[in-house]
């Protein structure tokens, strides 16, 4: 570990005394490399990456920079004086400075005479630095006018500066994170992106965060993998070849290889189908995404984080659009760009189980639960509400989710997080949807709850109708779904039946 | 979770009551410290038809902005609608006659529906967006009048007195109030547009359409201003001015606000601009009549918007929609 550049040792992290971010992480950047950092959602990554730049303190571990011991750094300011920086996932550009603004913002101080800013300095330093870091744009043209690309060189360009300024001119080598940076861009961008980084690797080092397992594997020179806040491998592609595959069992603590790729169900084919997606595309997210779903069933598409699962379900749903392909509903053609409301006329329904998304929290249950329902509790000849019907829906959800409250006029800001999601979920077993898609239903809520959820969800699906699920937790599509779509890199990989699909995760 | 009341001489609903609504408390303080203070002046039969009179107007203005506010827009164009429709009347009197005073109400709902419309397509605030309205009709109406109020004859009918000591103004303006909140309380447009102030992606998400519904609302925001500006026509004296009075742009607002209906929307509406209405006349009344400079009432007004509103954004963030 002698010619490390930064260490850490031992690192342990938890949060609310309960969950474990980290659990004894130990791993170091060397000078001029690209240190790889991956895992799936929620392994830890961010937390250790925060800890490095001073947005937590540590409970545990040491801190080692060339080799000697310095404390954590307590915020972003000093982690720039020991070299580090970081140059966060979105959010960092603010495309209305202009490219040398944007570079300076925060250390405008330093360019200061007689309470005027020195323009004309901090033009030619910027332009001085864009060169050598080899980032081809002009420092006088606005953040937007720049490919995302660029923006994201010049952000890493902006985070060496930092470094510079704050640690003094050329005083050490800058330790660059970055944090899933290729998210927003399309494969040609990429490729310019890392091109460009592996010119920088002269002037620094980088941690590069990532859960895109090509590009990892392809430009970093060592990775570093965590699962659920521990340190599970470590590969250096300068010493061995590491195959695809396990690479991704690392990540994801499960075998990928063995899938089969036909499913039949029984007595499917005599079932009418209700929705079709024919080589849907959207570039960047998925691509060719082909299925029926057909009525009963309940079709699952699973995969890591950044899969493009999310997606796929988020454009049947209308909040996002599709390029290229068909999605037909009911023997209807969709049209590329719908909102919801266009869509749920047409029969799907969404439901993410994202806290309070969906739920009106300064609400009582009744109305929550009423108001996508309302057609159903208008009074016979006139549009208005039917207090009564509306108070006798709401009481009927209760009972059937099981959901703990004094009355269906308490609050839902006062319930408890399993309680509040059965009266998210609650509002759409009244509605009845033709077509229900659910996001991660039961994310963050006890097993309790979840059983209730389950029970309902299966008891809609025997009534005729038809379910797609995205999920972070594979046990929810053993339990839902009839097929399982395995989805990587945007693409439909293999389908597995319930069955295979619980071999292949191990549960 | 019940809390067992301590206090049993004071009823349950009561408590509830004073707790969702806060402003109770705030009108009997303001209430009893000017009768303490001023018993001669603040306690006359006068005094009295004052407030009344008051908080009618306020409460008439105040009406269809709530209904905005609700799904957490802003919409300043009352002033300007009542403005501009009295030239209007003035303009259309010739050919229409009696018939005329309807253009206000034509103008209320047009108005309404294109910053609606404006709003929702092109997605600029709507405070800025009514506010350069309200200044545009202001100088359309200016224009239009040569720069002199023009009074218009005929209109004596609306406020006729039919019971007395109760000005007809208030017979007229109840249907008005109570059509306001049975559209919030009681129908699915209510409730949607209270689904908007409350989540709004939320909301959009539940497959509302998002947009049509608050056109809705700045439309019914017009309605009820147009509907309301008819009846103040002839309460306010058969002719509107043409110049710009802050004072009517303002305090409509505060009695939204001081109502407890906060300005992110979600809670409140109509029913508590009532309130929010009375209890301003009866404090303003009482600043009005105390021996305080003039001036400092205007300063009190604007001390008292910006309390309430932070009070109707912080403290009553959990009230429901009551």
């Amino acid at each position: 570990m002698d010619d490390s550049l930064l260490a850490v040792k031992g690192v342990s992290k938890t949060f609310g005394g309960v969950v474990r971010a980290l659990d004894d992480i130990s791993l170091a950047a060397r000078r001029n490399e690209i240190v790889g950092v991956v895992g799936e959602n929620g392994a830890g990554k961010s937390t250790l990456m925060k800890i490095l730049v001073g947005v937590y303190p540590p409970d545990k571990g040491e801190l080692y920079h060339k080799g000697e011991k310095v404390p954590f750094p307590r915020d972003p300011k000093e982690a720039a004086k020991r070299g580090i920086s970081i140059v966060y996932q979105e959010k960092g550009v603010i495309p209305w400075l202009k490219v040398y603004q944007f570079l300076f913002l925060g250390h405008e101080d330093k360019y200061v005479k007689f309470s005027k800013l020195q323009t004309d300095k901090m033009k030619k330093q910027a332009a001085d630095i864009l060169e050598e870091l080899h980032v081809k744009c002009d420092a006088e043209v606005f953040m937007h006018e720049l490919p995302l690309s660029t923006q994201k060189m010049v952000e890493i360009a902006r985070a060496i500066l930092s470094v510079r300024l704050e640690s003094g001119e050329d005083g050490t080598t800058p330790i660059i994170i970055l944090d899933e940076p290729t998210g927003p861009l399309n494969d040609e961008e990429r490729r310019e992106l890392f091109n460009d980084l592996l010119e920088m690797k002269k002037n620094a080092s980088f941690f590069f965060i990532s859960h895109i397992i090509p590009e990892v594997r392809e430009f970093t020179d060592r990775v570093h993998v965590l699962r659920d806040g521990k340190l599970v491998a470590n590969y250096d592609f300068s010493e061995e070849k590491i195959a695809e595959e396990d690479l991704f069992r690392a990540i994801v603590g499960r075998e990928s290889s063995e899938y089969i790729s036909k499913v039949e169900i029984k007595g499917l084919a005599s079932k009418t189908v209700a929705l079709t997606a024919k080589d849907l595309t959207k570039k960047g997210h998925y691509y060719d995404i082909t299925f029926d779903l057909h009525e009963e069933e309940c079709v699952g598409i699973f995969g890591p984080a950044g899969s493009g699962k999310s997606q796929i379900i988020r454009t049947i749903a209308g909040i996002m659009s599709f390029e290229k392909g068909e999605l037909v509903v009911n023997g209807q053609k969709l049209k590329a760009s719908e909102l919801p409301y266009v869509r749920l006329k047409k029969g799907i329904g969404y439901f993410s189980g994202e806290t309070g998304k969906e739920l009106f929290l300064n609400w009582p249950i009744l109305k929550n639960i009423s108001f996508v329902n309302i057609q159903k509790i208008l009074c016979k000849f006139m549009p208005v509400i039917n207090f009564n019907a509306e108070r006798k829906m709401a009481q009927r959800i209760v009972q059937l989710l099981r959901i703990r409250t004094p009355s269906v006029n308490t609050d839902c800001y006062s319930l408890s997080g399993g309680n509040k999601q059965k009266v998210s979920v609650g509002k759409w077993v009244e509605r009845k949807p033709d077509i229900l898609l659910l996001d991660d239903p039961t994310i963050g809520i006890d097993v309790g709850a979840r059983e209730d959820i389950y029970e309902v969800l299966s008891e809609m699906k025997k009534s005729g109708i038809c379910m797609i699920l995205v999920s972070d937790d594979p046990k929810e599509y053993s339990i839902l779904c009839d097929r399982i779509m395995f989805v990587m890199d945007g693409r439909i990989q293999k389908v597995l039946s319930p069955d295979e699909f619980r071999k292949v995760v191990g549960i | 979770m019940k809390r067992s009341t301590g206090n049993r001489l004071i009823p349950a609903v009561i408590v509830r009551t004073l707790k969702e609504q806060p402003v109770i408390i705030a009108l009997i303080a303001v209430f009893v410290l000017f009768s303490i203070l001023f018993p001669d002046r603040f306690l006359s039969f006068l005094n009295f038809k004052t407030i009344l009179r008051q908080f009618i107007t306020l409460t008439l203005f105040a009406m269809g902005p709530s209904i905005v506010v609700v799904t957490g827009s802003l919409d300043l164009s009352y002033v300007g609608i009542w403005m501009l429709g009295g030239i209007l009347v003035w303009l259309c009197m010739p050919v229409f006659g009696l018939l005329s005073i309807f253009v206000i109400l034509l103008l209320g709902v047009t108005t309404g529906f294109v910053i609606g419309v404006i709003q929702t397509k092109a997605k600029i605030p709507s405070f800025i967006l009514t506010l350069s309205l309200l200044v545009t009709y202001w100088g359309l109406t200016a224009l239009l009048s040569g720069g002199y109020p023009r009074p218009v004859r005929g209109y004596g009918f609306i406020t006729t007195r039919l019971i007395p000591y109760i000005p007809t103004t208030l017979l007229w303006s109840i249907p008005i109030i109570a059509a306001a909140i049975f559209i919030m309380k009681c129908t699915k447009i209510g409730t949607y547009l209270y689904a908007i102030g409350s989540n709004e992606e939320g909301a959009q998400l539940a497959g509302i359409n998002v947009d049509k519904y608050k056109i809705l609302a700045f439309t019914l925001s017009g309605l009820f201003t147009g509907i309301g500006s008819m009846i103040l026509f002839q309460h306010l004296g058969g002719s509107t001015p043409v110049e710009l009075n802050l004072n009517t742009v303002v305090w409509p607002l505060v009695a939204i606000v001081l109502g407890g209906t906060p300005l992110m929307g979600g809670s409140g509406g109509p029913q508590r601009t009532i309130l929010g209405a009375f209890t301003f006349c009866v404090f303003y009344r009482g600043v009005y009549i105390s021996p305080l400079h003039p001036y400092s009432v205007q300063l009190l007004v604007g001390l008292l918007l910006i309390v309430s509103i932070i009070v109707s954004a912080r403290g009553l963030k959990s009230v429901t929609i009551t």
